[in-house]
């Protein structure tokens, strides 16, 4: 039960997250600390994704490593990428 | 392996962003940022349902498994709809790949989000089915989790690539 209460929470964190990512894109900010912040959502609404969506808790090391890798190099890329071009 | 051809694409999208980044901010501003967030949020709802569907089977609640896989795959739905109208918007103004590099990226990595999603919902539709024919119980669920893996690996890439393609700048 307590697991069920769980998908529910992250999933209305998660549609939050997506709406204040759309707020500041309408606003259409940009800088370090917008393109941080988005980004760092996309981090968290990805790492919801991996542990509670796809339930990797209870699985081997080299899945996690894997999946947080994947999203981690690639959000961590583009945010370098993004600062640079700044 | 779709998680890495999708990782190698966004890190060029953003190093050919770096040579022109004023051209990337201005044609990123013709984008259609509504039906991105709309389709965020249906894929994210997807998601949801299809959890819930395996938290479901794994309660021997068939039934109820089955509504959620069908609640995804509408969800999934919606995100068809929505992005036939924006391509339709787009294909419109005589946009294509050729257009300019970032509406190359635009397309061709939204087309191939787009074909995975298809194919994601094949598969949920597969096990919707096989679920009704009772091939699926508590002890056996490993079809489930398959096909809700391959649609959360969908889900995941489509949360990189939104803020990526649609709103930062």
């Amino acid at each position: 039960m307590k697991a069920y209460y769980n998908v529910h929470t992250v999933w209305l964190v998660m549609m939050l997250l997506t709406l204040s990512t759309y707020v500041l894109g309408e606003l259409g900010e940009g800088g370090f600390v917008v393109v941080v912040f988005i980004l760092g959502t996309a981090m968290l609404k990805g790492s919801f994704i991996i542990r509670d969506f796809m339930e990797l808790k209870g699985v081997s090391m080299l899945w996690k490593v894997l999946m947080y890798g994947w999203l981690w190099t690639i959000c961590i890329t583009i945010t370098v990428t993004y600062i640079v071009s700044a | 392996m779709e998680l890495l051809v999708f990782g190698i694409f966004f890190i060029i999208y953003a190093v050919m962003r770096l040579q022109n980044t004023e051209m990337f901010n201005h044609y990123q501003m013709t984008l259609n940022r509504e039906i991105g967030f709309a389709n965020t949020l249906l894929l994210i709802v997807s998601s949801y349902f299809v959890i819930r569907a395996v938290h479901a089977i794994k309660l021997n609640k068939v039934r109820n498994s089955i509504n959620c896989l069908y609640a995804a795959l509408g969800a999934g739905a919606g995100f068809l709809i929505l992005k036939t109208w924006e391509y339709a918007e787009k294909f419109a103004e005589g946009i294509s790949l050729t257009t300019n590099s970032f509406y190359m990226f635009y397309l061709s990595l939204t087309i191939f989000h787009l074909l995975h999603v298809v194919l994601g919902m094949v598969i949920l539709f597969a096990v919707a089915i096989k679920a009704q024919r009772g091939c699926y119980n508590a002890k056996n669920y490993i079809g489930v989790e398959t096909g809700a893996s391959y649609w959360h690996m969908v889900d995941l890439v489509w949360i990189v690539l939104f803020p990526l393609v649609y709103i930062i700048r």
